[in-house]
């Protein structure tokens, strides 16, 4: 059964050749290890046990252009690469799991309904790591990811896929589901990682990066949940088939989230480079917007990245088509919205967010984005004073690239783009004490 | 003794697997409010000497994150995501309605303790909007008969 | 910085530092050191909040940006290595937007609490401000509050231990105050709850911050957040002189500084002085505290008199005329060998030698000791135990040791400095740490492995770690076959079911020293202060010899006073080591020759009325020396007794005569620390009322017998010196000795084993007088595991009735968070308890039976 009825492209995965992570993702016995078996499911993991040591796993992972699918866009085979070859601290591998990204669903779909992809990707990255104890880290609210993680790693461990001397190959690998407390911030690999120990889940000063100093100080990498369910794939089918998908520097293919005002939301699996316009119109994919309304902003990669405008939408998305025009894939969460939505109630909304997410730890992220949240309200309720857009500015611009982590980042770009596409609006809103489009949303 | 037997023994196995105890704070706090339905400063101090972590430490953790109340709720526990993506599909008005609807209004427990509402923020189901959550479970693509179908249903299991 | 470079000049040197440019000036630094550190090197003062020297970095509060070529974001400087070739800028116009950045938004929720905030004056965040910050506030919003109902003043300060005081308004979010607490103390009563800017930070529900160091979390706060009740609204910090001085009260020599205010004579607080070789800038309460000593209203002003039975007020002449003429009719009578001085260990190089000068010059007598408390029961001279107590000592050497272990120690009551330098260790390198005790202690936090050994087994556990690495090659064959001739010791497992510690902690701890390459062994008061210390010692001595630890690290037995290694090497004993007894002969001319008689031995001959006049100079033994019978009986049989002290005591009031002392603040004097380090100690206030500093009493006292002791101020230091510059250490020996294991009789009646010893807020007998240490700690418990309470049906605060066979108190219990199995401690510091009267010289340990008062 299946816990959310959201919608994805599984028919078109099922029947294409490219897209992989979608494939079996609508068939509910998938969670079962012998459904995920007959699939061709664990046959990575005994390839790469049976005959392919660490060092040629990084380098498949390398070659194959895999970037990290959380937000940040890391190549991961470099990532893996960092870990000292000769520390003598266990290595440790973080699956990242803490989905809280606004307009982010897309791991919780491979979660529930194709846990063992995961459980897989994970050892496949341990083993090249030579960690032989990982933790998904899965958020709080989703029990029942949880619940369906757990179970598959009690099916794998009763399979022999995990637990000791796996497949003969003497490898051990032992796996803890660690359910997070209701933090985005423990989304940031440091914050994870501190939250994993059990201490506050604030971030850390980098360097020492996680991959030298990460949990309880040893070699740790953290990875999103996406990226490893993609590397089975890649192991089994080569970097050379995975580089053939998506661009030259994207490769591969990504779940985007299509939210909002759309007339047909969901998780679709494309190959990066695939055109925003397409995904958001195509009537198998988004079908358009809502109410046949006229596009008024985009968010292509979750709450963190800079708006885009109808005129940006040709953009394809990939990580560098999108910084070129100034935004940013991220997590791939596409947020639309029609002409009739109040650009400031979208900020209020987002900067409340990162306010009440905000760890506390520097001083410009904790007292800036308070602040923010102060006058982008009281512009919000019509009582904007003369100035406030620049005051807006300037403590946007004390923030951005002046905290610990990308959180205050994150916080500062949708406004500084909002401002920048639609001043006049904002202006408005200080003059005239209204909104110049009243957001009204009535639910069904 | 608040923490049951059950609550204490898991606690002790999850702590187990972990290379350092302290580790265990976030899963012990998880099974505390899955069994008790809010947390408080005297379900510290039974974790502390469980877990054997200075009291301190569990509760800088606990009040960091938001999905443990710290007072008692109602049985049921809606939770309401008004972030970005529920709220273009009319989230705010789904609160309104509930708030309505079991007349209290948000952060309020019902007065037969069955309900409480709370807003929250996204919970990882935007392609579903407008949702929420309740207890452990998600209700998604909610329009106001599934709502009244909900509220009716846990209702009458109460 | 060590270069290291190979003779072949081919091959490229080793560098391990690294050169690079701060704001045009190049300074070569050691790796790893931060871009922050790096420019203090050239005098650049980079602006911080949340950085501390002995903390690790967070990089939160951010004002120490600095700009560094190739790196388009501005960079802490903190947390940035300095590396090769770096250019960095610390004022250009970007940074100084940063910091005025960082200083706006430090300031949106700060109260203007200026006007009646105690850090005025002394406040980073005003100075910073000024330094770095805006003019104005854009901010129109209304401040942030932190109200709830345990609120008790307008200004929303909520009290949250015995002595500090919160206010969650000014707090500026650094950390520091946790940080400090968990890392560099190890304790668990402040925490950061909440999240965002919502943090605060505060204590359990229900708990206080009381630690032994929580002090130093007001002095490292760089706000008015916390704050001292002795300092609130008292005066103002640019009203005070700053005077460098010296702990009169631990035996570290911990660096202080005294704010006093010269008008009113007054000392109002004490900071640290930072030494990085002593106590990296933390101060132990009792250091921070222990000025109230001298400003306490309950100071001696005048000389008293005994007239008729009652001590009554006098004049100096007249004080000093009764002491003439007593003194002298006894030596008169009887020869000045009846007459006896003991001088007490925290006392002045001057005073002491002085008084030894005056005994030995003036009466020729050799009856003088130092050692007037049941932790310095007088051992003979030249034994193995003293050398253990001269070996050298560096303070700074546990931070970069690699094995450390203490035994018979419980480091947090009796060496709180140097057990910070134990977690230092801890924090930043990977120390193999050892605890030997035979109760569980706090300081075995830390340790990789805690041995609690069966009470009485000390000499036992040595042995047996002894054997353990001879059984296991360890060691050099040959010596372990000199041990073994010298020590037959069975077996393992018989030493395992004697002491009940196991055969694998012994044979780790065995491994560990083997191993180690820098070792710090530190033995503790329970082994110094026990009868069985001469075998121990011997024990201790046999594992010096077969590890090679001298050659290895650093051994020794810690002093326990301000001064008591200046004592010892001053000759304040009946029987100075040769080398001294020689030197004093040839800066006297003479040397008594007359039997020498330690406090014990004096005692005994004052029961007998063979000893009849006594001279007391700052010492208490009537409350410290154990069995307290004993001691009060040969005190009351003397004929003549002097006793000079700050306070009245148990001790003066048996006097003759009383002599107002004065305290170490009120006159310069020169202390040896425990390292033998010789520190000053400069005069803050003047003398409280008629006190004298000791040196002058006797000054003056010798003189009335027509002895000039020092012609002039040079010569009392010059003499000094050469004292002082005289070898102290002596070396271990380098045969193997036998072990004597003294087996203990444990009386059935009696089977709870006491011991006896500082409570974490206190030390010796007049920090009671201290009012904030007294609002930490004002009276005596019985503390006991929670099991032995149970097995007595003891709840926290029931009355209990402790009895040993020589006497009997009745005290509160307390439950202990350490303490285990079958032990009890009892703090020795509070007057209205006499605790030494439960205890025996004799016995090796003594041991009391307990039980509940039933009202």
């Amino acid at each position: 059964m299946f816990y959310s009825p959201v919608t994805t492209n599984a028919a078109e995965a099922t029947a294409s050749d490219q897209l992989h992570l979608f494939k079996y993702v609508e068939d509910p016995d998938q969670h079962k290890i012998e459904t995920y078996e007959a699939h061709g499911g664990y046959a990575a993991w005994k390839k790469v046990l049976n005959g392919m040591p660490p060092v040629a796993v990084i380098e498949e992972v390398k070659q194959s252009g895999l970037r990290g699918r959380g937000g940040a866009g890391f190549p991961a085979g470099l990532k893996w690469g960092f870990i000292p070859k000769d520390s003598p601290k266990p290595r440790y591998l973080c699956c990242n799991a803490d989905e809280s990204e606004p307009g982010t669903c897309k791991d919780r779909v491979i979660m529930e309904r194709d846990p063992h992809a995961v459980i897989e990707g994970m050892a496949i990255a341990a083993y090249a790591i030579g960690c032989h104890l990982m933790f998904i880290y899965i958020r709080g609210e989703f029990c029942h990811c949880a619940e369906r993680i757990d179970a598959a790693m009690k099916e794998a461990y009763a399979k022999g896929y995990l637990g000791k001397n796996i497949n003969n190959s003497s490898y051990d690998l032992d796996m803890i589901v660690h359910t997070g407390g209701g933090a985005y911030i423990c989304g940031e690999e440091t914050g994870l990682l501190n939250s994993l120990e059990g201490e506050r889940g604030m971030s850390r000063i980098r360097p020492p990066f996680p991959a030298v100093e990460g949990l309880y100080s040893c070699p740790t990498i953290v990875n999103n949940v996406e990226t490893l369910a993609s590397v089975p794939h890649i192991i089994n089918r080569g970097a050379d088939w995975y580089r053939s998908l998506g661009t030259e520097k994207s490769t591969g293919t990504k779940i985007f989230s299509l939210t909002g005002h759309v007339k047909r939301p969901g998780n679709y699996e494309v190959e990066l480079g695939f055109p925003l316009r397409k995904l958001i119109y195509d009537p198998v994919y988004g079908g358009g917007i809502l109410g046949d309304k006229k596009l008024k902003g985009v968010i292509p990669g979750g709450a963190s990245t800079p708006f885009l405008t109808p005129e940006m939408i040709d953009v394809g998305l990939d990580y560098e088509s999108l910084t070129d025009i100034g935004s940013m894939l991220g997590s791939g969460a596409v947020i639309v919205f029609h002409e009739d939505t109040c650009i400031v109630w979208v900020i209020l909304k987002l900067i409340h967010f990162f306010r009440h997410e905000s760890c506390g730890k520097c001083t410009p992220c904790r007292e800036g984005t308070a602040w923010l949240e102060q006058i982008i309200r009281r512009i919000e309720h019509g009582q904007g004073k003369s100035g406030d857009i620049e005051t807006i500015e300037n403590i946007c611009s004390n923030i951005l690239g002046r905290t610990i982590c990308p959180l205050g980042d994150a916080a500062v770009m949708p406004i500084q783009s909002a401002i920048k596409h639609w001043r006049e609006e904002w202006q408005y809103h200080i003059d005239q004490k209204k909104c110049l489009v009243k957001s009204v949303f009535e639910f069904q | 003794m608040i923490l049951t037997e059950e609550s204490i023994k898991q606690i002790q196995e999850k702590t187990s697997q972990y290379p350092r105890c302290k580790s265990a704070i976030l899963p012990a706090l998880t099974i505390a409010y899955r069994q008790m339905g809010y947390l408080n400063s005297e379900v510290y101090k039974e974790i502390s000497r469980v877990i054997k972590v200075p009291y301190v430490e569990i509760a800088e953790a606990a009040t960091f994150y938001t999905l443990f109340p710290k007072q008692p709720v109602g049985k049921y526990l809606i939770q309401v995501c008004h972030n970005i993506s529920c709220a273009l599909l009319g989230a705010d008005s789904l609160i309104e309605y509930l708030e309505q609807k079991l007349s209290i209004k948000r952060g309020e427990t019902t007065p037969d303790n069955l309900f409480t509402l709370v807003t929250v923020e996204c919970l990882g189901s935007c392609a579903t909007a407008p949702m929420m959550q309740i207890n452990q479970d998600y209700y998604e693509n909610l329009t106001r008969e599934k709502v009244d179908q909900i509220i009716e249903e846990l209702r009458s299991k109460a | 910085m060590t270069q290291k470079v190979k003779t072949d000049t081919s091959i490229k040197s080793e560098v391990e530092t690294v050169t690079l440019t701060i704001d045009d000036r190049q300074v070569t630094v050691p790796k790893g050191t931060t871009v922050l550190e790096a420019a203090t090197r050239l005098g650049i003062h980079i602006p911080t909040f949340c950085w501390h020297p002995k903390l690790k970095p967070v990089g939160a509060c951010r004002m120490c940006y600095v700009e560094i070529e190739k790196m388009p974001k501005l960079q802490v400087s903190c947390a940035t290595q300095a590396m090769d070739g770096m250019v960095v800028y610390t004022n250009s116009d970007q940074v100084k937007q940063g910091r005025r950045a960082v200083i706006e938004f430090l300031l949106l929720n700060h109260p203007l609490d200026c006007p009646t905030c105690d850090k005025g004056g002394e406040c980073e965040l005003q100075n910073l401000t000024f330094a770095h910050g805006v003019d104005d506030s854009r901010f129109d919003f209304q401040k942030y509050r932190f109200t709830d109902e345990s609120v008790i003043t307008t200004f929303d300060d909520i009290r949250i231990g015995p002595e500090i005081i919160l206010n969650r308004n000014r707090c500026i979010l650094c950390y520091k105050c946790v940080r400090a607490n968990k890392e560099a103390f190890g304790e668990y009563d402040l925490g950061a709850y909440e999240r965002g800017n919502k943090t605060e930070i505060n204590v359990a529900p229900g708990g206080q911050v009381d630690n032994p160091f929580s002090g130093n979390l007001v002095e490292i706060c760089p706000v008015g957040a916390l704050t001292n009740t002795d300092w609130r609204y008292k005066i103002r910090v640019w009203l005070t002189k700053m005077v460098p001085s010296v702990c009169n009260l631990t035996s570290s020599g911990t660096n202080i500084l005294f704010y006093k205010e010269d008008h009113k004579n007054h000392i109002f607080r004490v900071t640290s002085r930072c030494n990085d070789d002593i106590d990296d800038g933390w101060l132990t309460d009792i250091t921070r505290y222990s000025y109230q000593i001298a400003n306490s209203a309950e100071r001696l002003q005048t000389p008293l008199i005994k007239k008729e039975g009652k001590q009554v007020p006098a004049t100096w002449d007249e004080a000093l005329e009764v002491i003439f003429k007593r003194f002298n009719e006894i030596r008169e009578k009887k020869g000045s060998v009846c007459i006896g001085g003991l001088a007490a260990p925290h006392l002045d190089n001057a005073s002491l030698y002085s008084f030894s000068k005056f005994f030995r010059t003036v009466f020729r007598s050799n009856n003088i000791d130092f050692r007037c408390d049941y932790r310095m029961l007088p051992n003979k001279p030249d034994s193995v135990f003293s050398i253990l107590c001269s070996r050298p000592f560096k303070i700074s050497n546990i931070d970069n040791s690699d094995v450390i272990v203490t035994f018979g120690s419980d480091l947090v009551r009796e060496h709180p400095n140097e057990y910070l330098h134990l977690r230092k260790a801890f924090n930043f390198n990977s120390p193999r740490i050892f605890s030997i005790n035979p109760y569980s202690v706090k300081s075995a936090d830390v340790a990789d492995l805690e041995l609690v050994y069966n009470v009485g087994t000390d000499e036992a556990v040595i042995n047996g770690i002894c054997l353990a690495a001879v059984e296991q090659n360890l060691v050099e064959p040959s010596a372990a076959l000199r041990w073994k001739e010298k020590v037959s010791l069975s077996s393992l497992a018989e030493t395992e079911a004697y002491c009940g510690v196991s055969e694998t902690d012994l044979k780790a701890v065995a491994k560990a020293l083997a191993d180690g390459s820098q070792i710090t062994f530190i033995i503790g008061e329970l082994i110094t202060r026990s009868k069985a210390r001469e075998a121990i010692a011997a024990a201790i001595a046999n594992l010096n010899l077969l590890f090679r630890l001298d050659s290895k690290g650093q051994l020794a037995a810690l002093a326990r006073y301000a001064n008591s290694k200046g004592a010892e090497r001053l000759g304040l004993m009946p029987c100075p080591s040769s080398a001294v007894e020689r030197e004093l002969a040839l800066l006297w001319g003479e040397f008594p020759d007359c039997q020498p008689h330690t406090t014990d031995a004096m005692l005994a001959l004052m029961k007998k009325e063979e000893l009849n006049g006594l001279f007391i100079l700052g010492a208490n033994p009537v409350m410290l020396y154990p069995d307290r019978e004993f001691v009060r009986e040969g005190l009351e049989k003397l004929e003549f007794l002097v006793v000079c002290d700050l306070f009245e005591t148990e001790t003066t009031a048996l006097a003759d005569v009383v002599l107002p002392l004065s305290s170490w603040a009120e006159f310069s004097g020169d202390y040896v620390s425990l390292e033998g380090r010789v520190q000053r100690a400069e005069r803050a206030i003047k003398p409280i009322g008629q006190s004298r500093p000791g040196f002058e009493i006797i000054d003056v006292i010798a003189q009335k017998f027509g002895k000039r002791l020092f012609s002039s101020a040079n010569d009392i230091a010059s003499e000094i010196e050469r004292l002082l510059r005289l070898p102290s250490t002596v070396e271990m020996p380098r045969e193997f000795l036998e072990v004597k294991p003294l087996r203990e009789e444990v009386d059935e009646k009696f089977p709870i084993p006491l011991f006896i010893g500082d409570d974490p807020h206190h030390s010796g007998h007049i920090t009671e007088k201290a009012t904030s240490l007294a609002n930490f700690a004002s009276e005596a418990y019985l503390e006991m595991s929670s099991d032995l309470a149970a097995t007595y049906g003891l709840k926290e605060g029931d009355s209990v009735r402790v009895e040993s066979e020589v006497g009997k108190i009745i005290i509160p219990a307390k439950i202990s968070e350490n303490l285990d199995g079958n032990v009890v401690f009892i703090p020795r510091n509070f007057s209205a308890t006499p605790v030494t009267s439960l205890l025996m010289r004799k016995r090796r340990i003594d041991r009391v039976k307990i039980t509940k008062v039933v009202e």
